[in-house]
């Protein structure tokens, strides 16, 4: 059909190419995930969905904080964070879990790259401080930064 | 939706159902990441599904003979077919000796229990009996077993097991001894009021011929190799009352590691007309007529697959070959093999005639007296105008002469490679391809275990030869045959047959058995299959190491290459060069894939099979271009002696 119309504009090939190339759709791509609390949406009473960075960012945690094992079948899921935990809080059990975070996502989390983690120690209230900057693979999503807390108890 | 495979016994698979069906959803897209919160949800979703997957599986599994692995379960599904599995066996000696006594009674009783100890391997087993024994005493002797009628000792341990009768309760009468030997186990029944025993049950395999007023029960195996006693109900066999007492008495078996004991200390109990205990004034002196044997274990339940519906194909009746095969088994639980082959089938033909052939689980030969309990016990189940014969067990002997070929930078020594060569077939000779009637040695399978053996064996050239043991009549004229059920390659100058030495009348040399082919007026091999066996013997140049032979005896005898037979003319061997009277008569195979045929048990004797480990000098870089490299001949030696 649109070759046609080219003929019946009388659009040389060039242009018609370009007239062509203009004509195809653009399919956005989103995330979607559920939300873990199960709470219903207050008006359509509907199973609460997190979209896009935020469907990524919760994948993200779930990761760091599956233990190996625990996923059925799949015994090199998840990262070793938690075993870390009870390590001697120092700076080497610091980077020892920034490693352990930046390998488990780029194994298991292709949706995001340029991974940076920084760990931080907070001796007094026995927390880490973790804070992880990602890039959403091919959208056009600021560069994501989450941070969040480990103790050694969940 | 996306096509579901229902029969998906693997997670990731049933996994990958479930998103594929997700995917026809445009609600969520991001549950096939791992991390994400749906992940979760799904990973339930699989493993749940997986589990009853598995659970159905193994449920249909367990619900048939062919599938079952549980005991319990394939020992429930051959009782659905009227199948008891065997239970552990007794070994059992016989003996006999006298008891003196100066008591004033006129007979001894033995007690049912411990009579003896026997002794095998530096392992003591005890030997009892299911019942009392009574002997008569005169002039102070009673004797217990005599050579024509000597007494049954069962190695194990004698043990009592009672149930107090209650009908009002759901009970189950289980002997929770799993290594009972149920064919000691007897069972009486005693009434309230009863002083003695109790009367005696009998046990029954089946129905027929049992009214109510039968006393009969039946037993079957329950969970953990146990045994439950089963009784009637008034309809089929007389039902039990309240009050009343069941008395189980049994030998606890050690199964077939009792056998072979051939000592024995005399341990029993002797108790004189009153019922005291008395002792012998003499040392008892135990005198074994026949050392212990025919012990088995519980049957197995790969045994309990294969026999079952054999048995319940034969209906107890045998017809067919296989249902000898189920029902000897049955009678002699020391057969490993059975070959039952029909008298039409022989050259000539024994019409009515069916030779049975038993490969016992120890060693090559039944005895007489084993034979005789078999044919008595295949009576009851045979069709008039059929004649069972138990023929000795002809074994087809199979040898190799192997020369493999070995890269020095692998292994340490030959000596220790040719060891694990020899370890390897010696595996290969006791696997089921082989030790069974029917069986097949395979070629191919044998120079892949010598192969296989380790990564230093770079190749083997491997020789077949075919051999059966001719047991001689010495010093009587006798014809021979021998019938090995495989073609013989034709030598065209003979020498396809050889055989160990033996002497005959009138001759004082060491002779063997050799061949020549039948030919035509021009000198060539006629076709017929068939030549002449000739007697010659060798006379060894002691300086160059070289042989040279006399033939003593033309025309011995024929053979036929096509058949597989050696047959000798009367001839009167005086003796053999090797003991028991045994000449070793060997000839190369057709083929090298060596068959038994019919009643022929085919052995693979990896004892006479010579190994030579020979350096591969190509491999282990000694010699890249190959021009000395050591070649074996993959033919025969020119010998003519064995």
């Amino acid at each position: 059909m649109d070759l046609f119309l080219c003929l019946i504009l009388g659009l040389n090939s060039d242009k018609c190419r370009i007239f062509m190339m203009a004509d195809v759709k653009r399919v956005s791509r989103t995330f979607k995930d559920i939300s873990l609390s199960f709470l219903p949406h207050p008006v359509t009473g509907d199973l609460g969905v997190i979209k896009n960075e935020r469907a990524i960012r919760q994948s993200v945690r779930n990761i760091v904080e599956t233990i190996p094992g625990e996923k059925f079948f799949n015994p090199l899921f998840g990262s070793d964070v938690r075993g870390q935990l009870f390590e001697n809080a120092n700076y080497a059990a610091a980077f020892a879990i920034e490693d352990q975070i930046v390998n488990s996502l780029q194994n298991f989390e292709p949706r995001i790259d340029d991974i940076v983690v920084k760990v931080d120690l907070f001796l007094d209230q026995n927390e880490l401080g973790v804070s992880i900057a990602y890039r959403i693979v091919g959208e056009e999503f600021p560069p994501q930064n989450y941070t969040f807390i480990l103790t050694s108890t969940r | 939706m996306a096509f579901t495979k229902f029969t998906n016994l693997d997670y990731d698979q049933i996994k990958e159902s479930i998103k594929d069906y997700l995917r026809a959803n445009s609600d969520f897209t991001g549950f096939d990441f791992d991390g994400s919160n749906f992940s979760v949800l799904i990973d339930t979703l699989a493993y749940n599904a997986y589990i009853n997957s598995v659970n159905a599986n193994m449920i249909v599994n367990e619900s048939f003979l062919d599938s079952a692995a549980l005991r319990r379960n394939v020992v429930s599904l051959a009782g659905n077919i009227g199948y008891l599995p065997r239970s552990q066996r007794s070994s059992r000696a016989k003996i006999k000796f006298a008891v003196e006594t100066s008591a004033n009674t006129s007979t001894l009783t033995l007690k049912a229990g411990l009579v003896c100890v026997g002794t095998e391997s530096n392992s003591s087993y005890v030997f009892s009996i299911p019942e009392p024994i009574v002997a008569t005493v005169n002039e102070g002797v009673a004797v217990f077993g005599t050579d024509n009628d000597p007494i049954t000792i069962y190695q194990g341990t004698y043990a009592r097991t009672s149930f107090p009768v209650d009908t009002s309760l759901d009970q189950r009468y289980i002997i929770n001894n799993p290594a009972l030997d149920y064919s000691t186990l007897i069972v009486r029944v005693k009434d309230q009021n009863d002083v003695g025993l109790g009367q005696e049950w009998e046990r029954v395999k089946n129905i027929i011929r049992i009214d109510k007023f039968s006393e009969v029960y039946f037993i079957a195996e329950v969970n953990q190799e146990n045994y439950e006693l089963l009784f009637g109900d008034n309809i089929f066999g007389k039902a039990l009352q309240s009050g009343q007492t069941i008395e189980s008495t049994y030998i606890i078996s050690d199964g077939k590691a009792g056998d072979g004991a051939s000592r024995f200390t005399f341990s029993g109990s002797l108790f004189d007309d009153n019922g005291l205990p008395i002792s012998p004034s003499n040392i008892i002196d135990v005198t074994t007529l026949e050392s212990a044997r025919n012990g088995a274990d519980i049957e197995s339940v790969e045994s309990i697959k294969y026999y079952a519906p054999r048995v319940y194909g034969a209906q107890y009746r045998a017809v067919t070959g296989r249902d000898y095969e189920g029902i000897i088994k049955q009678i002699y639980p020391n057969t490993e093999s059975i070959s039952v082959v029909g008298g039409e089938e022989l050259t000539p033909p024994q019409f009515g005639n069916v030779l049975i052939s038993i490969k016992p689980v120890n060693g090559v030969e039944v005895s007489d007296f084993d034979k005789k309990t078999i044919l008595d016990g295949l009576k009851q189940y045979t069709i008039a105008g059929i004649n069972q014969q138990i023929i000795d067990l002809k074994v087809l002997f199979v040898e190799i002469e192997s020369a493999v070929y070995y890269d020095t930078t692998k292994t340490t020594t030959a000596d220790t490679l040719k060891t694990a060569v020899v370890r390897s077939l010696n595996a290969y000779a006791g696997s089921i391809d082989i030790n069974k009637f029917g069986g097949r040695f395979k070629y191919s399978k044998c120079q892949k275990v010598i192969d296989d053996t380790s990564t230093a064996v770079t190749s083997n050239i491997t020789k077949v030869i075919i051999r059966r043991n001719l047991n001689v009549a010495e010093n009587q004229f006798a014809q021979y045959e021998l019938c090995y059920g495989n073609a013989f390659h034709i030598i065209p100058g003979g020498g396809s047959i050889k055989s160990s030495g033996f002497r005959i009348s009138g001759n004082s040399s060491i002779v063997h058995i050799t061949d020549t082919p039948n030919v035509d007026a021009n000198g060539r091999i006629d076709g017929s299959g068939q030549g002449t066996i000739s007697f010659i013997a060798e006379n060894l140049n002691s300086n160059s190491g070289e042989s040279n032979y006399t033939t003593i005896v033309r025309n011995a005898g024929i053979v036929d290459y096509k058949k597989g037979e050696i047959q000798l003319f009367t001839v009167n061997i005086v003796s053999t060069v090797l003991e028991n009277k045994i000449i070793e008569v060997q000839a190369f195979p057709q083929s090298n894939d060596v068959i038994g045929l019919k009643d022929l048990y085919v052995s693979f004797d990896v004892s006479k099979s010579p190994i030579n480990m020979v350096k591969d000098t190509i491999s282990s870089g000694e010699q890249i271009s190959g021009v000395d490299f050591p070649v074996t001949s993959s033919y025969g030696n020119g010998k003519l002696t064995r």
